[in-house]
Order: structure tokens, then C-alpha cells, then sequence
């Protein structure tokens, strides 16, 4: 017995079960999150069934309730003892269900705790219908009839097609408004905004001369009539939009009127088929990633932030590669080697463990307060005293995370650089190429992997990161992309939308706790996935500079 | 590959082992590890002191930091020949070599006192361009280091350094350069491959051929032979004789019949100093000195 137990042990097995035990944990608990994030994020764009049932109160009066069954969970009987129900006493657990009863308008809050024994007669009616708002959160209920200019079109059941027809032609006119505000009167907006500035330089210059000032006067002339157009347009838009008017009901018998412009989508999801669900999922995850957020982000899409997120790590990767690589070349090509370097190369690696927020808390205080306002002085007086670069922005935010992310890229580059054999150098110097020559011409491009090595730690890195975002430039809800089709097009100054930061916000600062939490998970989903795309597409780049520039086996 | 060649490698192989056999002292007569009778050599070799000079070392010494490499070398290496330097490991003549092409200055710390003259100018003077140098003293290595490039950019890099980036004229020079190696016909048809899809005999080659685009006066080769196999070994000797018509040709090596077969001068080194240098046919028939004898029967090194 003692010596097989012996021999186990000396042939290292129990190590390699150790080793293996590790990895597994490691394992499971990542493919756990990721099962946990994705389960809980995607089960929200289902088109649950919704219950009908008579809620028995406290009181012992009925009421009828109608709503998506959200979670359960069980609760003892005790503390519902304790809170005034009336419960069995030889039970100890009771199981109390989360309901998203919609109506916010109506109820004041959307969601509500009932205890399941409570609920009786359930029944899944087929008519019921779920209408999608732009105000109010989801409303719940049945339709009554459609009212065109004040007269009804429709009742009861032959208004559902109506409905829907009608919901598409409001849709339609909807996005037309949205177009013109956004595109065209933003455009204008922003030509405005640039004409004022022009004037207010003319001024702060003394050029202000009177033909200065009538050219100018002149293209806001034309922006203006430009704009009576499109204003113009835009009444005729409204008009017809608020032409349709649905009066539903809630299961109260309550009259609810809703603008047929105000609802996003109608479903009567207990009518669904296991298909129709399908599409509408799908509907549903499109929105999600190419839509604008709604109702203080609680709805509707996170399309800015996604956009933000790539931007602000693609701008980051342009500025922290140049930096990092010219100075990891500095430190291991050019600089003698002795304590000087080592300290160096100390304290870049010391920078890499640096909480950070407190990057986050040196971007504001040097690159904002002290860079920024330094250009506004310098290049944009005119704009004072509201500032330019004086406040975060994408560009701010970029340099703080390519500063936050350097070390890495530092420390990755020069590994690569130490890794090219000497042999290599030697053959180019003797074929007669300077220093510089061999660098430009051989080791850079040997090294070339190895930089992308740092930079796909250094996305890995700056795309997680919140904390020193929120002091340099990101915000809960930017009005406009930083890259759009506005003169200069890439807004450096501009504030933009993170996902991590719209996990903090739509997690911790939401008004509405219950509707925002399958979006915090969503949401997290959606940044692991983008993380990993940016990831991957740098590691297919590092792949193929590996295959043009395999190193010799030596 | 052609009759004639294969032949030729016969007898080269042949040559190898009676060499072999005879040193293991069949022939209880000779005390040398090499039979010179064995090994063809075409032409007569004349003295050193009748050869035209390529280089001149005159009191070379060179220190590592404090510790002294070499101790005053002297010798005149001939040019369009082949010298050859042996000697044990850690003798100083990898050292002298790369002394030719100041490969050396890359070290830290290494010093150097005494002239190298090419073409009657001290290399080590101050307003020598190093890369300049480098250009006209080629030099290929212990391993074959070719850059991971196509076969092509290799040969090219050394033009393409100078600025030359005519096409016809980087054809014709990769052509010419790699028909002196000895590698074209096997490359011809994949010039634009990665060269490090070559076997290691062929990437030495190669990297000849890269060193003698550049068309430098000297060649040095640093024991190019000892990373290969015996066949590629071959290619490479057969080469060294083929190119000694337009190079002057220094070569260091481990192996002494290597040195037998392919060099017309010898250099014996030892502990940082020469020992003794001349004809090659005669250093190993009839050495001169204790020590050399005793290198070349094998009784240290």
C-alpha cells in the first residue's frame, strides 16, 4: 500500500492532477460568467408570455393583474407573516414572483413583487397586447380602437391589423423626423456654430470690418432660409404623424390614450408563434446594438456607446504603438545599457500597476486643465469661455489610456526586440547598413509581432477601463457621434459614450433598478464581445506579420 | 547537377576519409594527421613575400575590458588567395577576423591597438566610415543568418542599402551573385520564397551570395562551414575555390583538413598570438614551430 502511494507521488502525478485541477477551476469559472452574463443579458429580448391572473391582496380583495412573470425567488413565511399576509402556518418558504406589469403612467412603477399562492385563475388571453414606448415604459393591456383626427377607425379585434399598418406608417414618418433633426438641422447646427465662431474671431482680431461681417451675415442668411425649409418640413411631419390615436385599455377597464407616434412596437406575444418569437428576438438584438438609448438608457439600444468604445480604443492603439515602440528602440537599441536603464525600465514597469483612476485623475489635471485650456488660449479664443479642449473628450480620454497603456507596450517591444538573434544584425551591418539601416530595415519588421503583442494587451487593457474615463471624457448620454459627417468629422473634443461606463450607469445610477438589470448584463455581454473581436482582429494581424517574418529557429 | 561535379565530390569524400584513416595512424611512419599528397591543388603557390597584399596587421593587439584577446598580431594576408586561420577554441582567431570588417566594435568594451591597413589606409583611423568598410570587407557567419525575407530581398538588401533600386540592375547583380554561389539553378524558379525555406547548406550559400553582391575586395568567413553537413560542406569548399579568382578570401576554421583542402596560406594561432604562418602545403608538412606540430598531430586543441 505504501509504496504505490510513494511511487504516485514520485512520478509527479499528483502535481499534473494539481496542474490540471488549476486550470480546470480556471476554466469553469470563466465559461461560468460568460454563461451567467449571456443568460441573464439575453433572455431580455424574448418576447415573454404574458399572464393574466387575479391578484388576492392583503386585504383579501381581488384585483386582476396582467404582466411578464420576470424572476422567482423564495422568501420565508415568517417575514410575510410579519408584512400582514395571511399564510398557512405550516409553511416555512413561500415563493414570491417579480412582475413586469408595464403601465407606468398608469401605476407609477412597473414592476411588483406578488406571492405566487396569491395568484389565481391564470390564463395566457391571446388578445392581449404589448405595446413598446417611447415614454412610460411598456404598456400592457388590450386594444380598445384606433382614432384617426378624432373619429375611430377600428375596434376590438379589427384593429390589430389596422394597428399594425398604422404603427409602420408613423414609424416611417418618425424616421424621417429623426433624419432631418439629427442629419440635416444638426448639420446646420453645427455650420451656425462655426459661422458664430468665425465672427467672434473676426472680432477678437479687430477684422471685424464690414465686409467681413456682411459675408458672414450673408451665409447665415442662407443657413437661415435653409432651415425655415426645413422647419417647414418638419411642422407638415408633425401633423401627420399625430394624426393616429389609440385608446387602450388597461385590465382595469382603464382608458389609456397613446399617440400612435409615441409606440416603438406592438405584439400580442401570447399570440405568437415559436417562429414569429424567433424574428422578434432577432428584431429585437438588431435594435440593441444599432439603436439609440431610450428612457435614460433603460431602453432601446446602445449603439453610441459600442461606437464610442471602438473609437476611443482605435485612437488609443495610433497613439500608445509610435510612443511605446520609439521607446523601447531607445531603451534596448540605443541607450548604454547600465543603472540608468535598469531604474528606467523599473519604473515602467512600476507605472503599469499604478491604480487607474489615478491616471484618470492626471489626465484631467494635466492633459484638461492644463494642456486643454492652453489650446483653447492659444487656438480657439473665440469659443471661450465655454471650453473646446478644456473639458474631457475623445481625445483626452485616448492619451490617458495610451498613457495608462504604454508600460505594456514598452516592455512587449522590447522583449521582441531582445529576441531578434544577434546574428541577424550582424549579417546586415556587415553587408555594409548602418545602425539605423539594420533597425529600419530588419529588426523592426522581425520585431513587428512582438509589438502586436503589446498592443493587443494594451486593447485588452484600455478597453475594460472606466474608472479613469469618467473624469476625462465619457458621459451617461452624448447627443452626437464623435465621428460623423460634420465638419472636421472626427471630434476630438467631443464627449462620447462608453459600454463600460453604460454598465456603472445603466447598473448603479439608473431610476429603474428592475428594467435596467437585464440590460447591465446585456451590455456586459456586448463588451466582452467587442473586447474579444478587437482582440482577435489584432491577433490575426500578429499572425500574419509572424508567418512574413518567422524568426530563425535558433 | 553534373557529372563532372559529382565526381569531383567523390573524390572529395574519398579524400576525406583516407585523411580520416590516416590519422588514426595506420601508417605507423607519419606523424602528421593530414596525407597533403592527397589533396589536389591547382597551381603552384608562391611565397607570401611575392603575393600582392590585400591586408597588412601590423602589432595588433586587442583587450576584452582588461583582459588582452590578442598580443601583437603581424601578418600580410594575399590577395585572391586563400588564407586560412586555425588554431584552438578561444585563440583570438575569430578575433582577428573580425577585426577586418571592425565587427568588434559592437562589443562593449573591446579596444584595440596596432593598424590594420587596407589598400595602405588604417581601417581604424577616425575618419573611416564604418560602413563603407563593411561594404568593401564582406563577411559571412558560423550559422547561416539569412534575413526573413524572400530569396531575392536577401541577395538585393546590400544594393538596396547603397540606394540602388533599379530593377534591371538588382536582377542582373541577384543573378550574377547567386550563379558565384553556386545556388542558382536551384533558386531560379522561386526568387520570391522565403529564404528560410532554404535547407541551412543552401542558406549559407545564400548568404555568400548576399555578401558578394555588395562586391566587396575581401571576404571573410568565419567558419561557414561548421553548422552543415558534410555534402553542404562540400558545396561550400568547392565554392570557396571557385571564388577566390575575384576575392581575396579569409577564412577561420575548426577543421584542418578543411583548411588543407581549401587554403593556399595558413595562419596558426594560439592564445592570442600568431604562431606561425605561411604556405599552407608547408605548415602542415613541415611545420616550423613546436606548437604547430603538436596542434596538427592532434595532441591539444
Amino acid at each position: 500500500m505504501r509504496t504505490p502511494l510513494r511511487k504516485w507521488f514520485k512520478d509527479g502525478d499528483p502535481w499534473i492532477w494539481f496542474n490540471a485541477g488549476a486550470v480546470a477551476i480556471s476554466m469553469i469559472m470563466v465559461f461560468g460568467l460568460l454563461a451567467l452574463i449571456a443568460s441573464r443579458g439575453l433572455v431580455h429580448f424574448w418576447a415573454h408570455d404574458v399572464l393574466q391572473a387575479e391578484l388576492v391582496g392583503r386585504d383579501g380583495q381581488t384585483m386582476p393583474i396582467i404582466g411578464e412573470l420576470v424572476e422567482t425567488e423564495d422568501v420565508p413565511a415568517e417575514q410575510l407573516r410579519g408584512a400582514g399576509y395571511k399564510v398557512a402556518p405550516d409553511k416555512e418558504f413561500l415563493q414570491r414572483n417579480l412582475m413586469k406589469l408595464g403601465n407606468r403612467d398608469v401605476y407609477g412603477t412597473d414592476f411588483k413583487w406578488v406571492i405566487d399562492e396569491s395568484l389565481s385563475d391564470r390564463s395566457y388571453p391571446e388578445q392581449v397586447v404589448v405595446l413598446e414606448r417611447r415614454e412610460w415604459g411598456n404598456f400592457y393591456g388590450f386594444i380598445s380602437r384606433i382614432m384617426e383626427n378624432g373619429e375611430t377607425i377600428a375596434s376590438g379585434n379589427a384593429a390589430w391589423p389596422e394597428l399594425n399598418q398604422r404603427i409602420e406608417r408613423a414609424l416611417d414618418i418618425y424616421g424621417e423626423i429623426h433624419d432631418i433633426e439629427k442629419v440635416e438641422i444638426g448639420g446646420i447646427n453645427s455650420r451656425m456654430e462655426r459661422l458664430r465662431l468665425k465672427q467672434r474671431g473676426l472680432e477678437l482680431r479687430g477684422n471685424d470690418t464690414p465686409e467681413n461681417l456682411l459675408s458672414i451675415q450673408e451665409d447665415r442668411a442662407v443657413l437661415d432660409a435653409e432651415y425655415k425649409l426645413l422647419q417647414e418640413r418638419l411642422l407638415e411631419l408633425y401633423a401627420k404623424v399625430s394624426r393616429d390615436t389609440l385608446i387602450a385599455e388597461t385590465i382595469e377597464g382603464k382608458e389609456v390614450r397613446i399617440e400612435l407616434s409615441k409606440i416603438v412596437r406592438a405584439y400580442q406575444p401570447n399570440n405568437m408563434s415559436l417562429f414569429d418569437k424567433i424574428i422578434f428576438y432577432v428584431e429585437k438584438v438588431v435594435e440593441f446594438v444599432s439603436d439609440d438609448p431610450r428612457e435614460a438608457n433603460t431602453e432601446g439600444g446602445i449603439f453610441p456607446a459600442i461606437y464610442g468604445t471602438i473609437l476611443m480604443v482605435i485612437l488609443m492603439s495610433v497613439i500608445v504603438t509610435p510612443f511605446g515602440v520609439v521607446a523601447a528602440v531607445y531603451l534596448r537599441e540605443y541607450a548604454s545599457q547600465g543603472p540608468m536603464t535598469r531604474i528606467i525600465r523599473i519604473a515602467v514597469n512600476n507605472l503599469a500597476g499604478v491604480p487607474s483612476i489615478v491616471y484618470g485623475v492626471f489626465g484631467l489635471g494635466f492633459f484638461i486643465y492644463f494642456v486643454g485650456s492652453g489650446i483653447d488660449h492659444a487656438f480657439f479664443p473665440e469659443a471661450l469661455p465655454s471650453p473646446t479642449f478644456g473639458t474631457g473628450g475623445l481625445l483626452w480620454a485616448s492619451i490617458t489610456l495610451a498613457i495608462l497603456t504604454l508600460p505594456v507596450v514598452i516592455v512587449a517591444t522590447e522583449e521582441g526586440l531582445s529576441r531578434i538573434p544577434r546574428s541577424i544584425r550582424e549579417g546586415s551591418l556587415a553587408l555594409g547598413a548602418t545602425k539605423a539601416e539594420t533597425l529600419w530595415r530588419v529588426v523592426l519588421p522581425m520585431a513587428s509581432p512582438a509589438m502586436m503583442t503589446g498592443v493587443i494587451l494594451a486593447i485588452a487593457r484600455a478597453a475594460g477601463e472606466v474608472a479613469p474615463l469618467m473624469l476625462v471624457g465619457v458621459v451617461k448620454l452624448a447627443p452626437s457621434l464623435p465621428l460623423d459627417g460634420n465638419y472636421p468629422f472626427l471630434h476630438l473634443d467631443q464627449k462620447f459614450m462608453h459600454l463600460g461606463f453604460h454598465i456603472y450607469d445603466v447598473g448603479f445610477q439608473s431610476p429603474n433598478v428592475e428594467a435596467a438589470r437585464p440590460l447591465v448584463y446585456a451590455t456586459s455581454l456586448l463588451l466582452v464581445i467587442v473586447i474579444a473581436l478587437l482582440n482577435l482582429t489584432a491577433v490575426s494581424i500578429r499572425n500574419q506579420l509572424r508567418e512574413k517574418y518567422k524568426a530563425l529557429e535558433m | 547537377m553534373t557529372t563532372e561535379t559529382l565526381d569531383r565530390e567523390n573524390t572529395m569524400q574519398d579524400d576525406a576519409q583516407d585523411v580520416q584513416t590516416d590519422a588514426q595512424g595506420t601508417d605507423g611512419q607519419r606523424t602528421h594527421a593530414i596525407d597533403i599528397s592527397t589533396l589536389k591543388r591547382a597551381g603552384a603557390i608562391k611565397n607570401i613575400a611575392e603575393e600582392e597584399t590585400a591586408l597588412e596587421v601590423k602589432d595588433l593587439k586587442l583587450y576584452y575590458g582588461e583582459k588582452a584577446a590578442l598580443h601583437g598580431v603581424n601578418m600580410v594576408i594575399p590577395k585572391k588567395r586563400v588564407t586560412a586561420f586555425i588554431g584552438p577554441s578561444g585563440c583570438g582567431k575569430s578575433t582577428l577576423l573580425r577585426c577586418f570588417n571592425r565587427m568588434n566594435d559592437l562589443v562593449d568594451g573591446c579596444r584595440i591597438e596596432g593598424e590594420i591597413l587596407l589598400e595602405n589606409k588604417d581601417i581604424y583611423q577616425r575618419n573611416v566610415e564604418v560602413a563603407e568598410l563593411r561594404r568593401k570587407v564582406g563577411m559571412v557567419f558560423q550559422k547561416p543568418n539569412p534575413f526573413p525575407k524572400s530569396i531575392y530581398e536577401n541577395v538585393a538588401y546590400g544594393l538596396r542599402i547603397q540606394g540602388i533600386n533599379k530593377k534591371r540592375v538588382l536582377d542582373e547583380t541577384v543573378e550574377w551573385s547567386l550563379r558565384s554561389a553556386a545556388l542558382w539553378d536551384e533558386v531560379k524558379d522561386r526568387l520570391n520564397d522565403s529564404a528560410l525555406g532554404l535547407s541551412g547548406g543552401q542558406q549559407q550559400r545564400l548568404v555568400i551570395a548576399r555578401t558578394v553582391a555588395v562586391k566587396p575586395e575581401v571576404l571573410l568567413l568565419d567558419e561557414p562551414a561548421s553548422a552543415l553537413d558534410p555534402l553542404s560542406t562540400l558545396k561550400i569548399e568547392e565554392l570557396i575555390h571557385q571564388l577566390k579568382d575575384d576575392f581575396t578570401i579569409v577564412i577561420v576554421t575548426h577543421n584542418m583538413q578543411q583548411a588543407a583542402r581549401v587554403s593556399d596560406y595558413t595562419a596558426f594561432m594560439y592564445m592570442g598570438n600568431l604562431i606561425e604562418f605561411g604556405n599552407t602545403d608547408e605548415l602542415f608538412t613541415n611545420p616550423q614551430k613546436k606548437q604547430t606540430e603538436d596542434y596538427i598531430t592532434g595532441r591539444y586543441g
